[in-house]
């Protein structure tokens, strides 16, 4: 068990580099899990809308509902799938179909029990038509097949990890609470019902969220807590101050400002850790609207990449808790990345002479040209790199407008208006690539009015054809290779790009164990963690 | 200006001058000024321009005497610029509301009757609504820029001159020099702007140093929201920015906090001197 | 005494219809609508998915519609439904209202204390270094923003000293009981309430001071003096009552901010009342619950002018003899 511990941590030493400062993950994995006690956790964001949002919602309502509702498989942080309610899922050997054996002896938590019913409702009017509809384009359709068993169609070939990738993100939800009623308003949503290790008891709006422990849970043993509360602040300061007080045990996605989370490792009774997050990998990006003829010239783009230095990004703005982006993969996604794409050397004298040479030179001081600058606000960290563009370019000559909308207003102007010349925002990618990743630079990928797709107008038939075989290529090996010409394209053109890869940290003090081999410490469903009181 | 009215202007000086709280008010707000006034001689750099380390504290380097800020911003040049923004603001809301102001409260009083209910009505609506929660509105509306903001302000603050000018026109309205005007055949206009308001204005300009503070506070609490103007520098701004920061850099949130409580408390002291030296029938208040 | 009330709940109409009307025309002018929001965070792409949601939250038909249909229902007493909470809108303002209503009244009657009893202390030793000092007190706490005194003092007191908690209503998880809840409540309550009071009760304190000496000047009260009465009595019963009717003024101005003024520090110590539920509001352009808000506000400014005047017309004799 100590040597699973020490493989999880080395695999993310050698992937996220030096700038790491972890302070030792416990060595818990040797200790046998104890039961009982309330864990108070929270994260780096705000309260959600509702406590689930059928269509996804985004991290807030993620946070809360995979709790208390389960997907059909689980990711752990070796890329490994492991059964959930799920407990086989098998493809035939033309990739066209999939069969999936169903755990048996499961119940919801108003005692009803889980039947291929429910997976039938679920993939036929839940998946396919509200949460994974770009995921499963070629799905044809599902049905019963055995006393616990069913068997998913599809058109083409589908690679495995992707269709169980597929399995381990959408959650299942109970057909007779569900069928036949609108999902957006459904009351359900705000008291749900699921089958995971924790029943919803209460939700004090603006407080906290209260769940207790499911004693009918499939997996006999877990959950070794008797009651989880998550909690919200909206000032990342007051989380530090809970955390010091024993408020809080445990927060993650960068709960607590930079600067704070040095000080609670160094009193010792805490740890950050920055594994788990591997399907959920924030990065913050640049992107040049293809629309406007100045910023469409590849050489311009260039010249500007070379203006902004990713080292100031990363030590100023995310003090050190970054790395500079290499391509548009981010490097923790092991089976994808590669850092071997053209770079872009910080030099502001090599982008003055490409500026130059783009047509674009400064005459007597005045500004080449003008370019209108959009940081979305949705994080405070946004609008500070924009400003450090604005510098930077100011300085190579060029004039910026820079403006800082509230969310919704940035989800206008850069997905609804494409109002923008450059635009700083932000993605969290998933290890599989297609279709989150690639809808941000595919011309199917282009959707007016729909947020975190591709709104930099980029149309590339050669990319678009990339991607294509990407989306069928059973292999797995050649995948890796196609992936490769992905961002070797994208790192050429530069559409968009990342400009640093956010870690995301967990701050949890020492007592809590059990979550280090997650793949995605939000999205889990908390039943291997424990208290060691 | 007639030689009476020299004399009187030189009576309300000395009046305002006897009190020494209104002196010292005065004295802080001209220091203000002449900053603003002077920022670019001070620093001939945007103070939004990344200069430094961040986050150095106060009096550890000759080059930042106010320190940095989380970007590496220099913290006395954000002071200094942002007492611009902050008299811009402030000057342009007030006035703003006044124009406002004065012009609904005296037709309301003036006309009377229905122009009045009306009228009335419209301020109470204004006064329904809860302040920072309009201005927010506005802000998301017009987009986050410092002319937006200042118009917000002053939509906000017109209300209470309104209602004073109401007052004070009610009570003059009746009164027998306005009566001879009347009977003289001057007209409603020059009877309200050139008879009655230069009465009225001693409260009006009271009230209106009072609104100046009000908007100052105002602008640094939608700064201090994220809905400032990334633009420009502002004293709310700062204080919103080291809001993360308070535990170990919290003079980000101190400095700037001062500078506005210190400029408001000019201003009440510059306020109650007016109205010292303008209503001497109310004086010891 | 009926005629103040039947003018008053008269007047409401025309304010209530006003208000709607007012800040439907601000929500709808704000670029990107609720369904921007709602379909951006359930990335909707389907058309006709976004054809039936539009129809669903009833934004498909024109806006003169969409606040007709609303003033009807208000007047039913229908404040719509939150699709953003997935709950009426009458329940999402009610789950915040009593935490911010136990802020404000808190901090209202704190100020009113304090305030009144420092004002009329300043007032009985006038031009003294006490007068000085209290009145130097009321201008840096009027003076100072308020959501940086709530800043200073978490540093102070909840950092430094530890004696409040940072922020936060209550401490969740564990059964403490009614008595050990209370407490706990208390606790949360201080800093904030201390904060909010604060500004207020420099208000009064100055307010009260000048009226205080303006009374104390007036014919009535030298005939008092000269009756006999004891010094006490003469400053209590007339000076004082009569002296209060500004502050009423001011207690009722205050009481109609109660569902506004406390956004701020709300916001600095994340504290779960209507003012965080406003700004989110806004920020998501979730427009019933920002009307919602409205309308209760206008309901609180009306009943709070309604008291005032009631007030007004008990403390003050002469506008009881009309």
């Amino acid at each position: 068990m100590k040597r699973f511990g020490r493989r999880t941590f080395l695999t993310f030493v050698s992937a996220s580099a030096a700038l790491l400062q972890l302070s030792g993950l416990p060595a818990a994995q040797a200790q046998t899990p104890k039961n009982g006690g309330t864990l108070v956790a929270t994260w780096g964001g705000f309260e959600p809308q509702a406590l689930f949002v059928p269509a996804g919602g985004g991290g807030a309502p993620e946070f809360t509902s995979t709790k208390v509702l389960e997907p059909m498989l689980t990711l752990d942080s070796d890329l490994n799938f492991h059964p959930a309610l799920a407990t086989d899922v098998t493809p035939a050997s033309d990739f066209l179909s999939y069969k999936i054996k169903i755990r048996e002896g499961v119940t919801w938590h108003d005692g009803k029990p889980l039947t291929v019913d429910d997976i039938i409702f679920n993939a036929d009017k839940y998946w396919k038509p509200v949460v994974a509809g770009p995921a499963l384009q070629f799905y044809t359709g599902i049905k019963q097949t055995g006393p616990n068993e069913v068997t998913v169609s599809f058109s083409q070939p589908t690679p495995e990890f992707f269709f169980k990738s597929v399995l381990a993100r959408v959650l299942v939800i109970p057909k007779h609470l569900y069928d036949g009623k609108e999902f957006a308003t459904n009351p359900a949503n705000n008291v749900p019902i699921g089958t995971g290790p924790f029943k919803f008891k209460e939700w004090v709006r603006g407080s906290h969220v209260a769940y207790t422990k499911n004693e009918n849970y499939w997996n006999k043993g877990e959950p070794h807590l008797d009651n989880l509360i998550i909690r919200y602040w909206r000032d990342p300061s007051s989380r530090t101050a809970a955390m010091e007080a024993g408020e809080l045990q445990m927060g993650v996605f960068n709960p607590v400002p930079a600067a704070d989370i040095k000080r609670l490792v160094d009193s010792g009774k805490f740890v950050a850790s920055s594994s788990g997050y591997l399907t959920s990998a924030w990065a913050s990006t640049i992107e040049f609207n293809s629309r406007n003829p100045i910023v469409k010239d590849p050489l311009v783009r260039k010249a500007i990449m070379h203006a902004i230095d990713k080292n100031f990004v990363v030590d100023v703005v995310f003090s050190g808790r970054a790395k500079a982006g290499k391509s548009f993969v981010s490097s923790t996604n092991t089976k994808f990345h590669t850092g071997d794409v053209e770079q872009y050397k910080f030099d502001p004298e090599l982008a003055k002479k490409m500026l130059d040479q783009a047509g674009y030179p400064s005459k007597n001081g005045a500004p080449r040209f003008s370019v209108k600058l959009v940081a979305a606000g949705w994080f405070p960290e946004n609008g500070r790199i924009g400003q450090y563009v604005k510098q930077q370019l100011e300085d190579i000559g060029v004039a910026v407008e820079l403006t800082v909308p509230d969310r919704p207003t940035s989800f206008k102007v850069i997905y609804g208006d494409y109002a923008f010349d450059i635009a700083v925002g932000n993605h969290a990618a998933p290890v599989e690539l297609v279709p989150v990743q690639t809808n941000y630079v595919t011309t199917s990928g282009i959707l007016k009015g729909v947020p975190f797709r591709n709104a930099n107008g980029y149309s590339n038939p050669e990319l678009d054809a990339v991607v294509a075989k990407l989306a069928v290529e059973t292999d797995e090996t050649k995948r890796t290779d196609l992936a490769r010409q992905f961002q070797t394209i994208l790192a050429r053109d530069v559409p968009i790009t990342i400009l640093a890869e956010i870690e995301s940290i967990t701050v949890a003090s020492k007592q809590v164990k059990g979550y280090e081999h997650l793949a995605n410490v939000l999205a889990d469903s908390w039943s291997t963690i424990w208290l060691d009181r | 200006m007639s030689g009476v009215r020299i004399q009187r202007f030189l009576g309300l000086l000395r009046a305002f001058a006897r009190n020494r709280g209104a002196v010292l008010g005065m004295a802080i707000i001209a220091a203000v000024v002449i900053v603003a006034l002077a920022a670019p001689l001070m620093f001939n750099y945007s103070p939004l321009r990344i200069v430094g380390r961040p986050e150095q504290w106060p009096f550890t380097s000759w080059r930042f005497p106010l320190g940095t800020d989380s970007l590496g911003r220099d913290v006395a040049a954000m002071v200094v610029y942002g007492a611009r923004t902050t008299l811009m603001i402030g000057i342009v809301a007030s006035l703003t509301a006044t124009v406002i102001g004065v012009t609904v409260g005296a037709v309301a009083a003036y006309f009377g009757g229905w122009v009045d209910e009306v009228l009335t009505r419209i301020t109470e609506l204004f006064q329904t609504i809860p302040n920072i929660i309009f201005i927010m509105s506005v802000v998301a509306i017009l987009g986050q820029r410092m002319e937006n903001i200042t118009i917000a302000i002053g939509l906000i603050m017109w209300p209470q001159i309104a209602r004073l000018t109401r007052a004070e026109f009610m009570s003059l309205r009746d009164r027998e020099f306005v009566q001879a005007c009347k009977t003289m055949g001057m007209g409603n206009f020059r009877i309200m702007a050139g008879e009655i308001l230069p009465n009225a204005l001693p409260s009006v300009i009271v009230l209106a140093s009072l609104v100046v503070a009000s908007a100052i506070l105002f602008e640094a609490a939608v700064a201090f929201l994220g809905l400032g103007d990334p633009n420009v520098a502002s004293w709310g701004a700062l204080i919103g920015d080291g809001r993360s920061l308070i535990r170990t850099s919290w003079y980000i949130c101190a400095i700037p906090g001062f500078a506005i409580m210190l400029t408001v408390l000019a201003l009440n002291l510059v306020g109650d001197g007016l109205n010292d030296a303008l209503n001497p029938r109310l004086r010891d208040r | 005494m009926r005629r103040i009330i039947l003018r008053r709940l008269l007047q409401a109409i025309p304010l209530i219809l006003g208000v709607i009307v007012l800040n439907f025309a601000l929500i709808q002018m704000a670029p990107g609508t609720m369904l921007d929001v709602i379909t951006s965070e359930q990335q909707v792409s389907d058309p006709e998915q976004l054809e039936h949601l539009r129809r669903l939250y009833g934004m498909d038909q024109p806006s003169i519609v969409q606040l007709w249909n609303y003033i009807l229902s208000v007047f039913r007493l229908d404040l719509g439904y939150s699709y953003r909470h997935g709950a009426p809108v009458i329940d999402v303002i009610t789950a915040h209202l009593p935490a911010t209503l136990i802020l404000m009244l808190t901090s209202i009657l704190l100020a009113a204390i304090v305030g009144v009893a420092a004002g009329v202390a300043s007032s009985l030793k006038v031009n003294t270094i006490w007068d000085a000092l209290i009145s130097l007190c009321a201008v840096f706490f009027f003076a100072a923003p308020t959501f940086w005194l709530g800043i200073m003092l978490i540093i102070i007191f909840s950092v430094h000293l530890g004696w409040f908690p940072v922020g936060g209503m209550r401490t969740i998880g564990g059964d403490p009981g009614l008595f050990g809840a209370t407490l706990d409540l208390l606790r949360h309550l201080a800093l904030p309430a201390i904060t909010l009071g604060l500004f207020y009760a420099a208000i009064y304190a100055r307010v009260m001071r000048a009226s205080m000496l303006e009374v104390q000047g007036l014919d009535f009260v030298r005939t008092a003096r000269a009756k006999g009465l004891s010094p006490f009595r003469v400053t209590v019963a007339h000076v004082l009552r009569n002296a209060l009717l500004p502050v009423v003024t001011l207690l009722g101005l205050q009481l109609s901010t109660v569902l506004g003024g406390s956004v701020v520090v709300e916001a600095v110590f994340n504290w779960p009342g209507i003012g965080s539920l406003m700004v989110d509001a806004v920020m998501s352009r979730n427009y019933p619950v920002v009307l919602g808000i409205f309308v209760l506000s206008a309901c609180v400014v009306i009943v709070a002018n309604l008291i005032v005047d009631l007030a007004y017309a008990r403390l003050d004799p002469r506008i009881r003899a009309r």
